[in-house]
């Protein structure tokens, strides 16, 4: 950037004395405010009370950044134009916060580091140990640095260069600013860069090299308005690709990109699609029909129509864009702007989704829904449905899912009593140990809501578990889910499972039998709360 | 040098797997399927369960991409255990009533689909899909039944090793699987499997030394 767009902006600072803060300056706290018309103020006044100072500022400004209870800060510019003059907002800002019963200086100056000390100036520069509320500093601009050059180093508050720079005979900011700016960065390092850049009355880092002014969004008109969805499907691709150049451009990758299409009738669908700057021309393009393919569905299900798209999915799309008096307008905004890192390709065992694919996944999708697709990830846990979190397809980073191969449970003895603190709720990792995990083989079916059953002994009364892990009687009898009664043939059991007890409304207490039936089939089930549950067959 | 391609892992993002004609399977599973998995076929299996996964893990494992439609219950430790790669996999727990149009949709990016479909498809339905699956070469492995399967396969026999009355763990299941079907398949033959063995693998019975107490142990 050029060395103008250096320049902090002008910064007013409003500085309530008596706020915490100031206890460190004995003397000015606790002196208290004697404002015409204002409130005394003994001690410090606690910090939820500043926020009525805040809301006072905000009336001229409503972006005010709050530095600490008892200072704030709004960007000076453009208020002053409006109220007539850096004095004069000064003025009225300082009418209105006495008015509301605060005591209060202002400082103005290039940048908030010198307009801080700019207010606390405001205050002692009369003399006097007593506050003057009212009082106002202004730094005209481009005078900073020279307001800056008179004050001792430690106002740079970087305990290391205020003991350093002292010894070595440099005193006050403005010799310190005199050094040369690559000596100082040689010297002492970063937090050197910035207190000299501070002491030069600049910003404490140059300017983000963005003008963020900049607008990457492209559009297109159809005039005449698009009938069909194929034309505007088309011109995407085109705009897609003009978009992807202008960030190129400027070096800078999208998180998401906004699709907005806008109808005859005035209708207007706006949707955003996660892009991650991995998305090409022609898969912006595709989402862009997913877009209209959806729109489309949800008329035809209003409609009362069977809400079918053919068999390819994309048939008749373009009588229901006729219908809405055509698409007249197509937009694409890039949206959360980030630094372009490149994306790298690990160079083997990335099961990267291809195109085709991700096509396949996207149409269903935009069949079904976004959440009806998904990929399994490997997490960690004990029973098998906690084995493995359901994650949408296009959600995961694509090379997230690294369980490429065939991957092994760890095999673990046989499970005992397992009592684990330290783990939350939420998936935990796979690679973990999880003592007490169901071992291998796991179970090809695993039932997403496990299935209620009824487990009996030969008299026919429910088995039960002690609280110290003891059967009741042995299991001999099965009926899952209202399905007949089968002989259990063969059983092992209870493993004992309390988990999550540090965490009353998670907590769960579950013991856990292998049963085999007469039919062959090998069954997980679990007791908890006194009702025996099927989580997960072996077939 | 053979070795040298398989200890390297693969990279995914190859678009099929290699021999067109024909989808692996599982080493264990060439005495039931000889050849592999005929692109462009239905192949189905008696009942969901492991014997469905073993069939599907040859060719995830050779780099296909798979997805799972109509079944929620699809057990992913036990798939991937099985040889099946959970890292080429979609999941597609309920497609609703439109499940052709899904199944026909992901044919176009996935070289096989499981389905457990709602019920016996009508015949006008069935053929499209057939057509489909021609078309883009892609085997459909249907867990229940199908009139005009390449193959069938079904869990004749099963007898669970290493758990007794109120001891021991279910260790490994030694299962007879019968197949029959069309064409190549026609002949009728039944083998006797490891589904699962004791490392929750696929394999064959002579294979896997059989260890008499544990059989005993069976019910």
């Amino acid at each position: 950037m050029t060395a103008g767009g250096d320049l902090p902006e002008r910064v007013l600072v409003v500085r309530c004395p008596g706020w915490p803060v100031t206890d460190r300056e004995p003397g000015q706290a606790g002196d208290g405010a004697d404002p015409g018309g204002g409130t005394v103020r003994d001690g410090g006044p606690e910090a939820p009370e500043f926020g009525q100072v805040v809301s006072l500022v905000e009336g001229f400004c409503p972006r005010v950044e709050v530095l600490h209870p008892g200072a704030c800060a709004i960007g000076a510019r453009g208020p002053a134009r409006y109220f007539g003059g850096e004095g004069a907002l000064a003025a009225k800002i300082i009418e209105a916060v006495t008015g509301g019963g605060f005591a209060c200086q202002v400082g103005i100056a290039d940048g908030l580091f010198a307009a801080v000390l700019a207010a606390e100036h405001a205050q002692r520069s009369r003399g006097t140990r007593r506050a003057r509320p009212g009082a106002v500093m202004r730094v005209a601009p481009g005078r900073t640095r020279a307001f800056l050059a008179r004050f001792p180093v430690s106002v740079l508050d970087i305990p290391d260069l205020a003991d350093l720079l002292p010894r070595l005979g440099i005193r006050t900011l403005g010799e310190f600013a005199s050094l040369p700016a690559a000596e100082v960065a040689n010297r002492f390092g970063t937090p050197g860069v910035i207190a000299h850049r501070l002491a030069r009355g600049l910003g404490r880092r140059p300017l983000a090299p963005r003008p963020p002014s900049a607008d990457l969004s492209v559009g297109q008109e159809f005039d005449p308005p698009a009938g069909q969805a194929e034309p505007v499907v088309f011109a995407a691709k085109a705009l897609a690709q003009r978009m992807h150049d202008g960030l190129a451009a400027s070096g800078l990758a999208c998180v998401r990109v906004q699709v907005q299409v806008v109808w005859g009738s005035g209708r207007e669908i706006t949707r955003l699609w996660r892009h991650d700057g991995l998305l090409s021309a022609l898969a912006v393009a595709e989402r862009v029909r997913w877009q209209l393919a959806g729109w489309q569905d949800g008329q035809a299900g209003q409609g009362g129509q069977d809400g079918q798209a053919g068999q390819d999915g994309q048939a008749g799309q373009g009588d229901d864009a006729a219908q809405a008096g055509g698409i007249t307008m197509l937009r694409l905004t890039p949206d959360q702007l980030v630094r372009d890192q490149g994306q790298q390709l690990g160079l083997w065992g990335d099961a990267v989704v291809s195109d085709r694919l991700a096509r396949a996944a996207i149409r269903v999708q935009a069949m079904l829904g976004h959440g009806a697709v998904t990929r399994p990830v490997r997490a960690g846990g004990r029973g098998p449905a906690e084995q493995v979190t359901l994650v949408p397809f296009g959600d995961t980073d694509d090379r997230a899912p690294r369980q490429a191969g065939p991957g092994r449970a760890s095999r673990t003895g046989e499970p005992g009593c397992t009592r684990e603190p330290g783990r939350t709720d939420g998936p935990g990792s796979e690679d973990r140990p999880w003592p007490g995990r169901i071992p291998a083989p796991s179970p090809a079916t695993v039932y997403p809501a496990p299935l209620p059953a009824r487990i009996t002994d030969d008299s026919g009364a429910t088995v039960a578990v002690s609280g110290r892990g003891v059967v009741s009687a042995a299991p001999a009898r099965m009926s899952a889910d209202g399905t007949p009664w089968m002989a259990i043939t063969a059983w092992t059991g209870p493993w004992p499972v309390t988990e999550r007890w540090w965490r009353p409304r998670a907590a769960r207490r579950r013991a856990r039998f292998q049963l085999v039936t007469e039919d062959g089939a090998a069954w997980l089930v679990a007791l908890q709360d006194g009702g025996w549950l099927i989580e997960a067959r072996y077939d | 040098m053979a070795g040298l391609a398989s200890w390297l892992p693969r990279r995914h993002d190859e678009d099929t797997v290699p021999d067109g004609g024909r989808l692996p399977v599982l080493p264990a599973l060439r005495g039931l399927l000889p050849g592999g998995l005929k692109r462009g076929t239905v192949v189905a299996v008696g009942h969901w369960g492991l014997l469905c996964l073993a069939v599907a893990a040859g060719a995830s494992a050779a780099g296909a991409w798979c997805a799972a439609v109509g079944l929620p219950q699809f057990g992913v430790a036990a798939a991937a255990d099985a040889g099946l790669d959970p890292g080429r996999l979609l999941l597609i727990p309920d497609p609703g009533a439109g499940w052709p149009q899904v199944v026909a949709s992901l044919l176009d990016g996935c070289e096989l689909v499981l389905l457990r479909p709602p019920g016996q498809p009508p015949v006008q339905m069935r053929s499209r899909l057939a057509a489909t699956l021609r078309r883009r070469g892609g085997v459909l492995v249907v867990a229940g039944g199908w009139d005009d399967a390449q193959a069938r396969l079904v869990v004749v026999r099963q007898e669970w090793a290493g758990i007794g009355a109120g001891h021991g763990r279910l260790r490994a299941r030694r299962v007879q699987v019968a197949v029959d079907g069309r064409g190549a398949a026609a002949r009728s033959r039944t083998r006797w499997l490891w589904l699962p063995g004791a490392d929750g693998s696929v394999g064959t019975v002579d294979q896997i030394p059989v260890s008499g107490q544990g059989m005993r142990d069976t019910g």
